[in-house]
């Protein structure tokens, strides 16, 4: 009966809690940068499934990291 | 005290005595203000994100210290004051380092409470079954 469409959609989860990461330290560029896209925007949550305490401590360590020039603030 | 990680970029145009001197100079900073350094690390050479006073890479150096408000002030006012030094960032680690240690407390609590669920579940209660108990 049921017409609507069945969308399977994967439940994200937060790659912070499976994984265990506890320090999310802004000296990390390589974990950083899987959360800053192209445009050098920080990813929401609705897209990458980070939980919200750990996307707290995900921005205040993007933004520090801008700071001291390890990743970009925007690009062109 | 408190922990602070203090972070700055020499411009390329320096060389390796270059930031061995300013890394003499901000210890001597610090110590004489009664701080002290755990660790200076020398990150080396790499390309800035940004365009910063015209310079595209530069050299990262790292301190790892013990400090107070009054010593970073003048170590920042110091760093400022160098022509060779780019940019500076400051951050105080000590809550950092706080959460981190809770967390781990946490978790080997956890996990010692954990084991000792495996060890005595079968023997110490009968009603719920030893499989619940393993579960959680």
């Amino acid at each position: 009966m049921a017409i609507q469409k069945q969308y399977y959609r994967r439940k994200k989860v937060c790659k912070f809690c499976v994984e265990r990461i506890d320090s999310i330290n802004y000296k990390d560029v390589k974990l950083l940068s899987q959360f800053v896209p192209e445009r050098a925007k920080i990813m929401p949550r609705r897209i990458s499934g980070v939980c919200t305490p750990h996307q707290r401590l995900l921005s205040d360590a993007i933004k520090k990291a801008r700071n001291i020039a390890l990743l970009p603030f925007a690009t062109e | 005290m408190r922990n602070y990680e203090i972070m700055f970029i020499v411009s390329p145009d320096g060389t390796e005595e270059d930031i061995d001197k300013i890394n003499g100079q901000i210890e001597g900073v610090i110590t004489a203000g009664g701080g002290k350094v755990d660790k200076i690390e020398k990150i080396g050479k790499r390309r800035l994100a940004y365009i910063v006073k015209k310079f595209r890479e530069g050299a990262y150096v790292l301190f790892t210290a013990q400090a107070d408000g009054a010593i970073v002030k003048e170590v920042e006012r110091r760093l400022r004051v160098m022509d060779l030094v780019i940019k500076y960032l400051t951050v105080r680690m000590d809550d950092d380092m706080k959460r981190l240690d809770k967390i781990k407390a946490h978790r080997q609590k956890r996990a010692a409470h954990r084991s000792r669920a495996r060890n005595e579940g079968g023997d110490r209660r009968q009603q719920p079954p030893p499989e619940q108990m393993v579960e959680e």
